[in-house]
């Protein structure tokens, strides 16, 4: 997994909350819907052509041609296109994994807006003798969707918000470490095409099984774990785990079963409230194909954008009601030397007199009187800037030594703070400094 | 055996509370990232304004509602919270400065003489109440004040009241008391 750190790294800097705005306004994450073709007729072959995805937030479109598979082409683009990968794909990440897709697979991006979508699920396939799999349905996460059409039916179920859990009853579950993957299981029946995709974070390697579309008498178990992360209205990616056994009349057997590996849920990473955090997942949408031998797993991450990025939600302070009245009071920017509330008859004594001093008086007395009288509704205006002064400490933002990084821990004691920093670059004295770890004292 | 009430008693207030309103809905998220030393509590749903000057910490809702502690004094406690609506008014917000209020003021006093709890409790059932295994103090209530003292055994009280009068006048109050079951050194 070391690969995967500066990916890791990569990903945890956009989406930490320092550099909330400078990614907001390059909004990148694509929306995909993935789709699998209707023609799932393609038994499993070996995959001829490999493709290098580049992990990362921007993937460059690729095409696989020269796939022996009858399938469409695999087109594997990053926004604005579909991507297709057809079965029989070797894959190869970035970070080296070798992945084989033995369904073909189609996403598309989806209009950014997308709703909530249906999600397909992926049957259960039953193995003859084999250690039986879950099948798995894809939660729905705002902008994914998984349509999965097999030959028989299609089967899209409505994903709940809440991941769940749902095993087949024959199906014997292996492996699954759910304290975090939750997985929709639809129990399956006979043959079922099983197309899984799995979504899912970087840093936690996944393998999907595609099972590769069995005819009718194609038995096969999957077991595969639908990791969804909904979270509040910014799910950003689906995780989905499948291994999946497929078993093709002809013998083409890959039978594997997958270890389902407990997934860091999304939720970890991003809070409730998506719409105040543009949060691309910087998960790169891969297909991760399994080794040749005999998983064929597909990862995929989706990018989400949430989109309202540039409007910030405030939910609290509802049902406030602001008076207007007061603000139509008598403001006297005339008399600054006044703090207590003005009454219409200090007014008036004020305006008798004349003389400048005797206003301080009478200021200085009404706003004596006036302490008592705080309930006043009218209110005494906030001087411009004379005595009500503004804080007179200039400002020390107009520094050039600067400090761009993540925390661990923020704290602080009265007026003594403690920092806990880390993975950052500081600009201090014209130089430029990075650092994994930064500890730093400071009083206020 | 009564002591006189004239004794030169320092009264320290530790702490002073207070309440006001700005009248104008407050953008937090506005306030956290162009005001100057705030700490946005956004799970809560407030945020923290610490002023240097008069050493104060502002509670800030986006209601409008503002609560101002840490001021030593009451009118210190009124310049802090004007000078806070002031720097919210600078970020452009229509503050209106209103409905300000002291709601708590704390304060400390320290007897020459170490006091006799248990004989102290007896002697004023009503109002006092000890329970040593859980405070070691005794928390002594004047209902016409509505303040609280805590009176711990080494002379030192603590007076919590709405302002700083009934502060004092609750002082004076127990020191007749308290000096009934002094512990005398002999």
């Amino acid at each position: 997994m070391a690969c995967l750190n500066p990916v890791l790294w990569e990903t945890k800097v956009l989406q930490s909350k320092a550099t909330e705005d400078f990614f907001r306004n390059s909004i990148q994450s694509p929306l995909f819907t993935l789709q699998l073709p209707h023609n799932l007729h393609q038994t499993l072959q070996s995959s001829t052509a490999s493709l290098v995805i580049p992990a990362g937030r921007t993937l460059p479109s690729f095409t696989t041609t020269e796939l022996g598979t009858s399938n469409s082409s695999a087109n594997f683009t990053f926004p604005g296109y579909s991507i297709h990968v057809p079965a029989g794909v070797t894959l190869q990440t970035a970070s080296g994994h070798l992945y084989k897709v033995n369904v073909p697979i189609m996403v598309t991006q989806t209009s950014g807006r997308a709703g909530i979508l249906q999600h397909p699920i992926q049957q259960v396939f039953q193995q003859l003798g084999q250690p039986s799999v879950i099948q798995t349905s894809v939660p729905q996460l705002n902008p994914c969707s998984l349509q999965a059409t097999t030959e028989k039916s299609q089967r899209i179920e409505t994903v709940l918000q809440q991941p769940t859990i749902l095993t087949s009853g024959p199906v014997d579950r292996k492996h699954l470490e759910n304290a975090t993957s939750d997985t929709l299981v639809s129990p399956g029946n006979e043959h079922k095409i099983m197309p899984e995709v799995l979504l899912s974070h970087q840093e936690s390697s996944h393998y999907v099984s595609l099972p590769s579309v069995v005819f009718s008498p194609q038995v096969s178990q999957t077991n595969s774990n639908v990791e969804s992360v909904l979270s509040g209205s910014a799910s950003m990616t689906q995780n989905l785990h499948g291994g999946s056994f497929s078993m093709s009349p002809h013998g083409a057997l890959h039978q594997h079963m997958t270890d389902t590996q407990p997934h860091i849920l999304k939720n970890r990473m991003y809070g409730c409230d998506s719409v105040k955090q543009p949060r691309n997942i910087q998960e790169p949408s891969n297909i991760l194909v399994s080794k040749k031998d005999s998983n064929c797993q597909v990862d995929l991450s989706i990018q989400v954008t949430d989109d309202d990025i540039n409007e910030i939600i405030q939910v609290d302070g509802t049902g406030d009601t602001s008076p207007n009245e007061e603000i139509g009071n008598a403001r006297d920017v005339d008399e600054n030397e006044l703090l207590g509330i003005i009454d219409t008859e200090d007014l008036k004594v004020l305006e008798e007199e004349a003389d400048s001093i005797s206003n301080e008086d009478s200021a200085a007395n009404s706003s004596d009187n006036e302490d008592s009288q705080v309930d006043i509704v009218e209110e005494d205006p906030l001087n411009s800037g004379d005595d009500v002064s503004e804080q007179d400490v200039p400002d020390l933002f107009d520094t050039d030594n600067i400090i761009v990084c993540q925390y661990d821990k923020i704290h602080r004691s009265k007026n003594k703070w403690k920092f806990f920093l880390k993975d950052g670059v500081m600009c201090f004295g014209g130089r430029d400094y990075v650092f994994a770890k930064a500890i730093g004292d400071a009083e206020w | 055996m009564d002591a006189e009430s004239d004794v030169a008693l320092d009264i320290l207030i530790t702490n002073v509370v207070c309440v006001f309103r700005t009248r104008c809905h407050l953008n937090l998220r506005k306030i956290a990232l162009e005001g100057a030393n705030v700490i946005y509590k956004r799970d809560v749903g407030k945020v923290l304004m610490k002023l240097r000057k008069p050493r104060i910490t502002a509670t800030i809702w986006s209601s409008g509602k503002i609560i101002c502690t840490g001021a030593t004094s009451e009118e210190e406690a009124k310049f802090g919270a004007r000078r806070l609506a002031r720097s919210l008014q600078k970020l452009g917000f229509q503050v209106i400065f209103t409905d300000f209020k002291v709601v708590n003021v704390l304060a400390v006093c320290n007897m020459p003489f170490e006091i006799r709890l248990p004989e102290f409790t007896k002697n004023n059932r009503p109002h006092a109440s000890y329970e040593p295994e859980l405070h070691p103090a005794v928390c002594y209530r004047i209902k016409s004040l509505r303040a609280t003292l805590q009176i711990f055994s080494t002379g030192s009280i603590t007076v919590t009241g709405p302002n700083v009068k009934a502060v004092a006048t609750a002082v004076e109050q127990i020191y007749p008391f308290v000096f009934e079951s002094r512990k005398e050194i002999l």
